[in-house]
């Protein structure tokens, strides 16, 4: 006898009947007024732990029982096929679900190691061209608007500067790349690759150079993200991250949105810095190739981090110091102190540790 | 035993709902569905939702009697293709063309109130209780005339100030009256949007059936507007008191002294500032979540049955914090135990003042229903319950 409660499907109106089963192996009900039924004529839900349990009839009733293990010992009885079937094994035994665990662990890290990075590599490639073009549309008339000024800089060293790219660009086989050049207090040196195929360099940069070497190893490195269609990959990648997530948390309402948040910015970091260390190989590959001593890359490197120190921003402050005096002060200091949370930031930059960087490129000198 | 109405007035007890999910009963339910999601490329999915909705159902109790979901995987499946058709389509084309990506985004605009009607169709009619179907009444007519009007108003503002664009940017003043009315109407915009919201929850509220029994709601406008209002007030006032008493204490600890720019100083004052933020966060979230809960239930009706339900905003802040973190932690893997201690809390504060016999319902006939409408909503991220 397993107690349970009766609805007639007609109305709400409800029923606590006892289900038993006759010595023919029919299924009746105490308390209903119908005959008992073959195992046939009836359905029972499949058991979703140990939530209520559902036997529907076929003229629309319904009996409903928290007895979830007696309508498995019926159901056992009565009937030849492995009912509850393969996914209530796979969830109830706990060998299968230990090794679900090690299945999805796998699975998402083996995605998001390399799968994320192939698929969007593949998919970039296949798209045309006009996908970079478009996607670069309209950000240097933004960015020009609020963050960039007019470059600060003398005609005759834009010229001589933009000659230099020119025949660089020969040099490593690619075409069609503009360079040009912008002040900005905000950003301060530094240097952008647009999807478009512009390549960017603020006043501060070109300023903190002291030889062509310098700008020209940085030109590389921007000219790396281009070669590479890093901005195309990483739309693609943000695409795909998203997707993800929403296939592993597919049945969660949003209420927690800040939570699949906060991987999903690590993850980004992560792929961002995958990037900056490729385009930081093709810059150091086409260095080696014409030449180039790599030790240029780390020298410019080591200023712009400095540039960006506080340290640095504080001793502008005082128009008497130069801009040399300044970055020395702010070299030191960084040697000085050095270290410190170093381990915790390396997982939250979005570029690789520029101590690493350097020691890349200062390694492969000559 | 039986409650016959015999002329005899019976008073009947509030009856409390229950849930009696487990966490790591729901754990090993949640990691098979994700394994199998993986493992079948998505596909499973469908029945992994189902599977899942089937577990909180079946799991919550009230009078003796659970509800049930009944929705079938396959049909979700396919909303799901179709869905996800759409959503790579919106997403491939911004980036190989904005003017394709704004059309289809125009299109699935245009779309969003039949979408909201047709999910709130296809859940409630997958949804049981005591053996007797929830329903929704398609009032596609309705849906547009309440969705349209945040679109009218912001349409006919943008159209405005285009029009009157080269004026403003040239700085002229001559037409005060003109600036006036375009910095007050998103102001004015802004505050219609409670009165938007009661609309759109009466809407769902009204078009609701349990059997052939319609649901009543009692909610009023003023109700939505006293809400946000709390959300705006007491933030500033929580501000004002912070600001006095900083002034207080700063000078004493003399922390006025640091410069700005000295690293050591701005830690110290971005860790209260950090967690401030991250208390408003999560207080603005639970304060809206709750009183917007509580409101919707305390105000429906079903034959005289009243819901009630009595969600603390300071439990529901702890809830999500706790939660959060728990998450973060361990990945995502505490999820399960989240979503079951969050689902017996709200069960715990819910119950039902019965105004007779809960069995007076009775069933109507009901067709098949898609679930294109449910599965593109969810995608797009759309808030689909009430």
């Amino acid at each position: 006898m397993i107690k349970g409660v009766y609805f007639d499907g007609v109305t709400s109106d409800k029923k606590e009947v006892f289900l038993y089963v006759t010595e023919a192996g029919r299924i009746g009900f105490d308390g209903v007024n119908k005959e008992p039924l073959s195992f046939e004529m009836i359905k029972v839900s499949p058991r979703i732990g140990n939530s209520a349990r559902y036997i529907e009839l076929q003229d629309g009733a319904q009996f409903e029982t928290d007895d979830n293990d007696a309508i498995d010992d019926i159901v056992k009885s009565l009937s030849s096929e492995k009912f509850n079937g393969f996914i209530y094994r796979l969830e109830s035994v706990k060998r299968f679900v230990l090794l679900t665990v090690f299945i999805v662990v796998f699975f998402a890290w083996g995605f998001i190691q390399y799968g994320v990075p192939y698929f969007s590599r593949e998919i970039a490639t296949i798209l045309p061209e006009d996908a970079s073009e478009y996607l670069g549309q309209g950000i240097l008339e933004a960015l020009d608007e609020s963050w960039f000024e007019d470059s600060q800089l003398p005609e005759v060293r834009k010229k001589e500067l933009t000659a230099v790219f020119n025949d660089l660009l020969v040099k490593v086989g690619e075409e069609n790349i503009v360079l040009k050049f912008r002040n900005s207090e905000k950003t301060g040196a530094n240097a952008f690759a647009l999807p478009n195929r512009i390549i960017v360099f603020t006043d501060d940069l070109i300023n903190l150079s002291n030889s062509n070497d310098e700008i020209i190893s940085i030109m590389l490195h921007e000219i790396g993200h281009l070669d590479n269609l890093h901005s195309l990959r990483t739309t693609i990648q943000r695409f795909s991250l998203a997707m993800f997530v929403m296939v592993i948390t597919g049945d969660v309402s949003t209420s927690s949105s800040i939570i699949t948040a906060l991987p999903v910015v690590l993850l980004e970091a992560g792929y961002s810095r995958e990037i900056e260390a490729e385009a930081d190989t093709y810059a150091l590959e086409k260095m080696l190739m014409l030449n180039i001593n790599p030790v240029f890359f780390a020298a410019i490197m080591e200023k712009l981090e400095a540039s960006h120190s506080s340290k640095y921003i504080q001793c502008r402050k005082n128009e008497e110091n130069s801009l040399e005096e300044c970055l020395d002060v702010a070299v030191q200091d960084k040697h000085e102190s050095g270290k410190g949370d170093e381990v915790i930031m390396s997982y939250l930059s979005t570029h690789p540790l520029s101590k690493d960087r350097m020691k890349r490129f200062n390694d492969a000198a000559f | 035993m039986q409650d016959n109405d015999l002329g005899m007035e019976t008073s009947y007890s509030d009856k409390q709902f229950e849930f009696t999910g487990k966490a790591m009963e729901f754990f090993s339910i949640w990691i098979v569905n994700v394994a199998l999601t993986i493992l079948t490329l998505g596909i499973y999915s469908a029945w992994a939702k189902v599977r899942t909705h089937q577990y909180f159902y079946g799991n919550t109790k009230l009078d003796d009697a659970t509800f049930r979901y009944l929705a079938d995987p396959k049909q979700i499946l396919k909303g799901r293709i179709i869905a996800l058709v759409f959503f790579m389509a919106y997403y491939f084309s911004s980036l190989i063309s904005p003017i394709a990506a704004g059309i289809i985004f125009v299109i699935i605009l245009l779309l969003v109130p039949a979408l909201i009607v047709m999910s709130m169709s296809f859940r409630l009619r997958n949804s049981a209780y005591r053996n007797v179907k929830f329903d929704f009444n398609k009032n596609f007519k309705r849906a547009y005339l309440i969705f349209s009007m945040p679109v009218v108003m912001i349409g006919t503002y943008v159209f405005i100030v285009s029009q009157f664009q080269p004026e403003v940017a040239a700085g002229s003043n001559e037409n005060p009256a003109l600036s006036i009315l375009i910095g007050v109407s998103p102001l004015l915009i802004m505050f219609l949007m409670p009165w938007w919201e009661f609309l759109i929850t009466q809407f769902k509220v009204l078009n609701s059936k349990y059997g052939d029994a319609a649901l009543a709601f009692q909610a009023t406008t003023k109700d939505y507007f006293k809400m946000y209002a709390l959300v705006i007030l007491m933030p500033m006032l929580a501000l004002v008191l912070i600001a006095i008493i900083a002034s207080i204490i700063i000078p004493m600890t003399g922390m006025g002294e640091i410069n700005p720019l000295d690293f050591s100083g701005l830690t110290v004052m971005a860790v209260p500032i950090v967690l401030v933020i991250i208390l408003f966060y999560i207080w603005v979230f639970a304060f809206i979540q709750t009183k917007r809960t509580n409101l919707v239930f305390n105000n429906i009706n079903l034959n005289g049955h009243q819901l009630n339900s009595e969600l603390k905003v300071g439990y529901m802040m702890y809830l999500y914090f706790t939660n959060t973190l728990a998450m973060a932690l361990t990945l995502g893997l505490m999820m399960p135990w989240a979503k079951i201690r969050t689902a017996k809390y709200k069960a715990s504060v819910t119950s039902l003042t019965p105004a007779g016999n809960l069995g007076e319902f009775a069933s109507m006939q009901q067709q098949n229903q898609s679930a294109i409408g449910e599965e593109i909503g969810e995608m797009f991220d759309m808030d689909l319950g009430f």
